[in-house]
Parts: structure tokens; C-alpha cells; sequence
């Protein structure tokens, strides 16, 4: 009797969909995609800050002939950086703090309370963080300067005092000016964590007595700590990194920050200081790195699963009377924080001059100048080329990122999130200068230099930290039973992926779309350095505009890009409600 | 006979001249046709797309058929390019409009800019501007002193920049900060130099506040936060029209930027851009700029200019921040501005 040995049994053809999914669960084709991932990652970031690393290090910059020393270095550890930094810190901690809070009860308010116009509160109160900072910062100078300020003449009008009743331009300005931006920005992550929690825990503690203050507290709160904790750290990287506030209400009360430190060793140096601006960029680094490692220790072996397999419904929390408080505050926020500044902006487009409210001055050319500029939409043009192709790229490469880091255990995810937090914790001018070196000294047949995308490699960079915490804060929240339930039944990877994974995310996708594509259309210090001619995003258009003193041009376009942020949050809500309602 | 003799060595010399100016100018024909044969000139410009330089640019275009690409960067930026591309052996530039000390700073540094040649119209500058070897006047930007007019009377106007150390202003100038690089730092190192140490510190008593927004701050005196601010770009106030502001030129002169031409190592399209350089002193073209408050570096555009820019295309010069200088100009207003 023959045998046939193992090599020689015929196999029944295998289909290729089932042979694909079998090698997806194979060791090496998983090692193979880690390390493909961790190579594009190792390129947006690692190569960039190699080249500030050395940049730091040595006396010239990359190209010049010089010597290693840590000079660099040493100047950071001085006393005046020591005040520098303790500056940034404490500026950037107030605001980051106050901010959360507000951004706590305004989700809260939004999500799980019956507040009268919540669908408008909710776009309303994201509005100022899509705003360019530089025209928030001109219509907060010509109301709240002390000497002829809007605020400060009712102020003395009204009360009859000689002392005005504000100072923008001063510490709490600052604080004042970052927190406009900060507090829509932690709002759009924690609205989205709050919506995806399950309120059968919370109605768990009510129903054993626990007050909704005490509730609050116990339960909804620590439920959220990944997402509330990501958005903190986020925010406050975000604050240390302020250049604008602080250049524009810091300057003139003598605050010095880091990145204005940095900004005058780059540009206003009778030689450019890289060697001390990358340096201390390095030093602040490693301090946010520190950052990140205690957060990954408060997280870790915690389950913040609150999307299970049992259907939920978001539980509104009926507040009585109560909800014209809650609906006031919004409104309130929304006045000072919208209203007052965009306010100014958009009475002044229709004057010849901002702050100059007289009928001869009454004037559509602005608007006629900005439209019919061909440089303007071709800006346009590009920025939304690049905004779409760049969100989208930095969402899915954060969605996987997300994912091999939180709903995996293989070996090298900690390195892989790592990787994709880098970029953030670097200085967006001093990573600009990276990106500028690293793309020109690439070997001479790699043309991404002087094209258009040495500009979207920048932004999937600048972009992936916030896509892969916001796509982590989701993928935690979510209980591993639903992969495993919908494995047992049958369903294969991929299908669990789209069917469980990607379905329950993906409202945090849209938000994680939004910011970075907003992200995009602000991003200024990478893109004046990496655009060449053709390829002129927004920002650079503004900034030719800001200096040549047309800040009513600057603010036509900053009110379109609001009209667009309304277009734009008004299609992702409808699409979230849309979507809530078929889950 | 000697009446002869002169009359032969007037006609030698004539003969002589047109030769040489025919030469020249078959030359010239030479580098026009080769810069019609590139087709275009990349320049890296300070201008950010301002008007003048725009409309210099279109008319360059329509002159000789050549498609002009005009990169705008601010100045660290615009540096930090031109020496990376040069130093990565990216060739992607052919000309820069930069400041006198940025090009000295250049030259000093590195080998990023070559010899220009002769540009025929740079025969044309006025005094004081002259060409290097490696540079070609472009324009100038002086800069005085803007006041607001409703809250500084006529017969209190500052004439000189002593004025300004009048202890009726104290606390109430505003000024571009005068410790790092920049329109601030430039008034400071040639205000210490023409008008003496003592003038510096007088003013640091005046307690004048930083700014770092010179377009908006001069809108901020407009509205009246300020009555004074310091150093004033001529330029920066010619859109001001209709605002109650004024320009004052002091009597003592204007500090000073002066924005130069190089021709950038191995550029592709070296024949187009001498041609630029070359359109850029034609007298209609420094006519723009002087339109726009600027000086004019070549003879004739000044007296041609409108009436309300002829007072500063013709403002008296006090002179130009070097680099030499600047370590230690921009240290002493440190010490000052504490």
C-alpha cells in the first residue's frame, strides 16, 4: 500500500479571499506590515528631527562646514531660559486647564443634556478654533487695549472709572487669547467620548443612591479619562508650542515664551541660531516626552470600554429649568469667544479701514479685491487639494496606527505610537526647518523637494499625532467582545474591521478629519518654507496679504474659510445623527 | 595745428565711445536673445506679493515675453532656502532681492551668489548707490517717525528724532522692538551712530512699548491706542490714506534698508535674470516705487513721482544698519531694553 506523503495531498482550491485572510493571520506578513508602518512613520518623523538633531549639534546646518560641539545646549540651561520656560509652562498650563473645564461642561451640556438648540450650540462653540489666530489676535487688540479698547470705553462710559476694566496685552491676555482656541479644541474630542459612553454605568450609580454631582464625578469622569487625559495632553503640547498669542499680547508686556525664544534665534538673529533653537526644541521634547510616558502609566492595565455589545442609547439627563442656565452659558461663551471678535471682523470687511466706522468708508472692495484675485482661489484650489488628500491620508495612517497600538498586542506598537507622537512634541517652526533639510538632502533622484508633495508629506506629519489619538481615544472605548462576538459568528477580519471597528469609529474618524483638514488650512510655518511657485497654499497667500497691510483682504478669507467651517460641521453632524440612528 | 590735433583726438574719442557703446550694446542683444531662449527667471523675493513689485514683474512679462516666477519668503526664510537649495545642490533659483547685509552675510558665509556683470541701466543710479561685483541696487526703504494727528497738535510734531526724548511722550511711543533683527534693531544702530550713545538712552528712559506687527501697529496708532510710533516705513503708510496719520521725516535724515539684486550660483536662467535686474532700473519701474513712498535708485524717477510720494522719494538718507555692526548693536539694546 503506498502512502502519500504530506506535500503530496491535494488541497480542494482555496478561494482567495479566505488564502488572503489567512496569511493577514500568519506571523510574517503582520511583521512585514509593522515594519513598513514603522519605516513611513521613521520618514515623517524620525527623518525630519535627525536633521535637527544634527542641527543641534553641530555649529552650521546641514550643508556647511562646521563642528560638533553641545553649545547649543548649554545656552538652553541658562537662567534666562529657565525663565523662558517656566513662562511657557505656566501659561500653557492655565489655559490648558481652564480650557478643559470648559470643554468638559460644554460636552457634557451638548451630549447628555436636554439643552434647548444643541445641534447650533454645538457648531457654534467649535467656531473660534478654526479662526486664524492672527485676525482673533488684531479684533482682541482693538477691543481690549487699555487706552481706546471697545471693551475698556463702555467700561468707563458705564461706570465712570478712569482705569480700564481689561489689558490684553498682558499675561492673562495670552492665557485669554489661547484659550479661545484651546477650549473648542478639547470640546470636539471630548463631546465625541462623552457621546460614545454607555449610561448604564452612570444609571448603575444612581440607582444605588449616588447623587448626580457624586455620579458625575465617580463614573462619567473616570470613564473619560483616556479621552479627557489625550485632549489635555494634546492641548497643552498644543500651548507650549503658542506662537501667536504671545508674540502679538506677550511682547509688549516683556513675556517671552519658547517659541517666540526660538522664533528670534531663527529670525531675528544677526545669524540665524539654529544649533540653540533646535536644541532647546530637543530639551522640550524630551520634557513632553515624559508627559507621554504618564499618561501611558495612568492608562495603563485600566478598561475604559464603555461601547459593549449591549445596545445603548445616549441617556439625556432632563435639567428642568436648569437647561436655560446651561443654554445661556453656551450663548454666553459663543458671544465672547465668536461673537465679539468675528464681530469686528466682519463690520470692518465693509469698511475702508478696521476700527474706522464711517459712512465714506463704507466699501465692498475688499470683498471685490479677494474674489476676483486669481491667486486667491488658486490658493483655495490647492489648499483643498491638499486639505482632502492630506486629512484623508493622515486619517487612515492614524486609524491604523490607532489600531496596532490599542486593539493589538504585537510586539513594536508601543515604538509605532511613539513614532507617530514625535511630531507634535517639536515646534512647528523648528520642524518646518527640518522638513526644509530633510526634503532638499534627499539623493538628488528623489524629487519631493520644490513639489507639491514635499507639502502634503509635511501635513500627513504634522497631522498623524492627532489622527492616531483621537482614532485611539474611540478604539478604547470600544469592548473587544464585539471583534470576538463577530469573529465567533463567522465574520472575517476584514469584515469585523469594517463591520465593528470602522462603523463604531468612525464619527471620531469625521472629527479627526475635520481637525486635521482645518489643521491643513492653517498650517503656516512648514508651508512658506516647503511651497514653490504654483503650489501657494492659503496660509502663504495670507501671510503676502498680512504684510502688505491688507488685514481687511485677510479677514474676507478668514470669513470664508468660517463659512466652510459651518458647511462643513453642519455635514458631519447630519452624517453622525444619520449614522447614531441606524446603529 | 593744434586746433587740428584737437579735432582728430575729439573725433578719435568719438569713434572710440560709439564703438565701445555699440560693443555693449550688441553684447546686451546678445544676453536679451539668450534670456528670451531660457523663457523664464525664478526670483526669490522680500516683496510678499506686494503691488509694485507685482506690477514691475507683469510689465517685465510684457516687455520681453518672459514668464517671471517670483517665490516670496520673508528674509530668515528666504536665506535659509537659498542656502540649503545651494548647499543641496538644488539649483531652483536664479535671482534674490534681499538687503545689503543679507548679501554680505551671504558672501561671508558661503559661495551662494556669483558676479552679475554689466547691467546697462546701472549706469543710471543716483548717489549714494553704487553696484558690487555681486549686487545690483533694487530700492530703498527709508523709515521716520508716524504720528496720529488728532492727538499730537501741529505745533507739537516731533521735527527731529531728538523729539522724540521729549518727557511729554514718555510711555507713549510705540515702537517695532528694537532688541532682535528688523526694522526696530536697523533705527537703533544708525540713530546710535549719527545721533550719539546719549540719544539711545534717553529714548530706553522714554519707556517707548514693543510691538512685533509693524503693519498693525501703525493702524494702532491710527486708532489712537498710541500717538507716536517708531521706525515708520515710508511705505507702510502710503495705503493709510484717509487714516489720521502723518509721516514725519526728520530733519536729521531716515534710516535706511537697502534692497539688493544678486544672481544666484548656477542658476538655469542666468541671462533672463540680468535682463530682470536690468527692468528693474528702467525708470518707469523705479517710477512704481517711488509712487509707493520708496526711494528710487536710479536718476529721474524721483522728480517724477506723484506729489504726495515726492517728499520721501527725495528724503534725505542717514544711513544703513552693517553687518559688522549688528552683533553688537543688537546686544546694547538689549542691555538697554532689559
Amino acid at each position: 500500500m503506498s502512502t502519500l506523503s504530506s506535500n503530496e495531498i491535494t488541497h480542494p482550491p482555496m478561494r482567495w479571499g479566505i488564502r488572503f485572510a489567512r496569511l493577514m493571520e500568519g506571523k510574517a506578513p503582520r511583521r512585514l506590515a509593522l515594519a513598513a508602518l514603522a519605516l513611513l512613520l521613521a520618514f515623517l518623523s524620525l527623518y525630519p528631527l535627525s536633521m535637527l538633531l544634527y542641527g543641534s549639534l553641530h555649529t552650521t546646518p546641514p550643508g556647511m562646514a562646521g563642528t560638533f560641539n553641545l553649545s547649543g545646549y548649554i545656552q538652553v540651561f541658562t537662567w534666562p531660559t529657565a525663565v523662558v520656560f517656566a513662562n511657557t509652562v505656566g501659561i500653557s498650563l492655565l489655559k490648558t486647564v481652564f480650557s478643559l473645564l470648559l470643554a468638559v461642561l460644554f460636552g457634557w451640556i451638548i451630549s447628555r443634556t436636554d439643552t434647548p438648540m444643541r445641534g447650533s450650540l454645538e457648531v457654534l462653540i467649535t467656531l473660534p478654533f478654526f479662526v486664524p489666530p492672527i485676525l482673533t489676535a488684531m479684533a482682541w487688540g482693538m477691543l481690549g487695549n487699555p487706552q481706546v479698547g471697545v471693551i475698556n470705553l463702555a467700561w468707563q462710559w458705564l461706570s465712570g472709572s478712569e482705569t480700564p476694566l481689561v489689558n490684553v496685552y498682558s499675561y492673562a491676555g495670552v492665557v485669554w487669547h489661547m484659550l479661545q482656541y484651546s477650549t473648542p479644541f478639547l470640546f470636539l474630542f471630548v463631546v465625541e467620548a462623552f457621546r460614545a459612553m454607555d449610561p448604564a454605568l452612570e444609571e448603575a450609580s444612581r440607582m444605588c443612591g449616588a447623587s448626580q454631582w457624586r455620579t458625575f464625578r465617580r463614573v462619567t469622569l473616570p470613564l473619560m479619562l483616556p479621552a479627557v487625559i489625550t485632549a489635555f495632553l494634546l492641548s497643552f503640547i498644543r500651548g507650549l508650542e503658542s506662537f501667536e498669542s504671545p508674540l502679538f499680547f506677550g511682547t509688549p508686556a516683556k513675556i517671552e515664551v519658547v517659541t517666540t525664544a526660538i522664533y528670534n534665534s531663527i529670525h531675528h538673529q544677526s545669524i540665524p541660531n539654529y544649533q540653540f533653537a533646535s536644541a532647546l526644541s530637543f530639551v522640550i521634547m524630551g520634557l513632553m516626552f515624559l508627559l507621554v510616558i504618564w499618561q501611558w502609566h495612568l492608562l495603563r492595565g485600566r478598561s475604559f470600554q464603555t461601547v459593549t455589545g449591549k445596545g445603548y442609547s445616549p441617556r439625556v439627563i432632563k435639567l428642568g429649568p436648569w437647561r436655560w442656565l446651561t443654554f445661556a452659558v453656551c450663548v454666553l461663551f459663543f458671544i465672547i469667544s465668536v461673537v465679539l471678535p468675528i464681530g469686528q471682523l466682519l463690520l470692518g470687511s465693509f469698511f475702508q479701514f478696521f476700527g474706522f466706522y464711517q459712512w465714506d468708508m463704507l466699501t465692498l472692495d475688499h470683498y471685490r479685491s479677494v474674489l476676483g484675485n486669481d491667486e486667491v482661489w488658486r490658493a483655495f484650489r490647492n489648499t483643498f487639494l491638499l486639505g482632502f488628500g492630506g486629512a484623508s491620508a493622515t486619517m487612515v495612517l492614524g486609524s491604523i496606527v490607532a489600531y496596532v497600538s490599542t486593539r493589538t498586542r504585537w510586539s513594536g506598537r508601543q515604538l509605532i505610537d511613539v513614532l507617530a507622537w514625535l511630531p507634535w512634541m517639536m515646534p512647528g517652526m523648528v520642524l518646518a526647518v527640518g522638513f526644509l533639510w530633510g526634503f532638499a538632502f534627499l539623493p538628488g533622484a528623489i524629487t519631493i523637494y520644490g513639489t507639491i508633495w514635499a507639502l502634503l508629506i509635511a501635513y500627513v506629519a504634522l497631522g498623524t499625532p492627532v489622527s492616531v489619538r483621537v482614532m485611539s481615544a474611540a478604539y478604547h472605548q470600544l469592548s473587544f467582545d464585539l471583534e470576538e462576538c463577530s469573529r465567533v459568528h463567522g465574520a472575517s477580519w476584514w469584515q469585523t474591521l469594517w463591520r465593528i471597528l470602522i462603523a463604531l469609529a468612525w464619527p471620531s474618524f469625521a472629527v479627526g478629519w475635520v481637525l486635521t483638514f482645518f489643521g491643513i488650512m492653517r498650517e503656516l510655518s512648514a508651508s512658506v518654507l516647503l511651497y514653490s511657485v504654483g503650489s501657494e497654499v492659503l496660509s502663504v497667500v495670507l501671510l503676502r496679504m498680512w504684510e502688505n497691510g491688507q488685514a481687511e483682504a485677510v479677514s474676507v478669507v478668514g470669513l470664508m474659510m468660517m463659512l466652510l467651517v459651518f458647511l462643513f460641521r453642519w455635514v458631519q453632524l447630519r452624517l453622525i445623527k444619520r449614522y447614531v440612528s441606524t446603529l | 595745428m593744434s586746433r587740428v590735433l584737437k579735432w582728430i583726438v575729439c573725433a578719435g574719442w568719438l569713434v572710440g565711445s560709439s564703438a565701445t557703446v555699440s560693443a555693449q550694446s550688441a553684447d546686451w542683444t546678445a544676453v536679451v536673445d539668450a534670456a528670451k531662449k531660457e523663457g523664464k527667471v525664478v526670483v526669490y523675493s522680500m516683496a510678499l506679493g506686494a503691488p509694485y513689485y507685482a506690477a514691475v514683474l507683469k510689465s517685465f512679462e510684457a516687455k520681453y515675453g518672459i514668464k517671471v516666477e517670483s517665490l516670496d519668503l520673508r528674509a530668515s526664510e528666504l536665506a535659509e532656502r537659498v542656502r540649503t537649495e545651494q548647499a543641496a545642490g538644488r539649483f531652483l533659483g536664479d535671482t534674490e532681492i534681499i538687503t545689503t547685509t543679507m548679501i554680505e552675510e551671504q558672501l561671508k558665509t558661503g559661495d551662494y551668489v556669483q558676479k552679475v556683470g554689466d547691467i546697462p541701466n546701472a549706469a543710471n543710479l543716483r548717489e549714494p548707490f553704487k553696484t558690487s561685483d555681486v549686487s545690483v541696487p533694487a530700492y530703498v526703504q527709508p523709515m521716520g517717525i508716524l504720528i496720529n494727528t488728532r492727538l499730537v497738535k501741529p505745533e507739537e510734531e516731533p521735527k527731529s528724532w531728538n523729539d522724540l526724548n521729549d518727557p511729554k511722550w514718555k510711555g507713549k511711543i510705540l515702537s517695532d522692538d528694537m532688541r532682535p533683527l528688523g526694522s526696530g534693531n536697523t533705527m537703533f544702530a544708525v540713530l546710535q551712530k549719527k545721533m550719539g550713545a546719549p540719544f539711545n538712552e534717553q529714548l530706553a528712559e522714554q519707556k517707548p512699548v514693543f510691538s512685533r506687527d509693524m503693519r498693525n501697529d501703525a493702524r494702532r496708532v491710527a486708532r489712537g491706542e498710541y500717538p507716536i510710533y517708531v521706525p515708520q516705513v515710508f511705505a507702510f503708510a502710503s495705503d493709510l490714506k484717509g487714516l489720521p496719520v502723518k509721516v514725519v521725516i526728520p530733519q536729521e535724515g531716515a534710516p535706511y534698508a537697502q534692497m539688493e539684486f544678486a544672481l544666484l550660483k548656477n542658476a538655469a536662467h542666468p541671462n533672463a535674470a540680468r535682463l530682470l535686474i536690468n527692468h528693474f532700473l528702467e525708470i518707469d519701474s523705479q517710477l512704481l516705487y517711488a509712487n509707493a513712498w520708496m526711494l528710487p535708485v536710479v536718476k529721474g524717477a524721483a522728480e517724477r513721482a506723484n506729489d504726495d510720494a515726492k517728499a520721501f522719494a527725495n528724503a534725505k538718507l542717514m544711513g544703513m544698519a552693517t553687518l559688522a555692526e549688528r552683533p553688537a548693536m543688537m546686544e546694547l539694546a538689549r542691555k538697554l531694553y532689559q
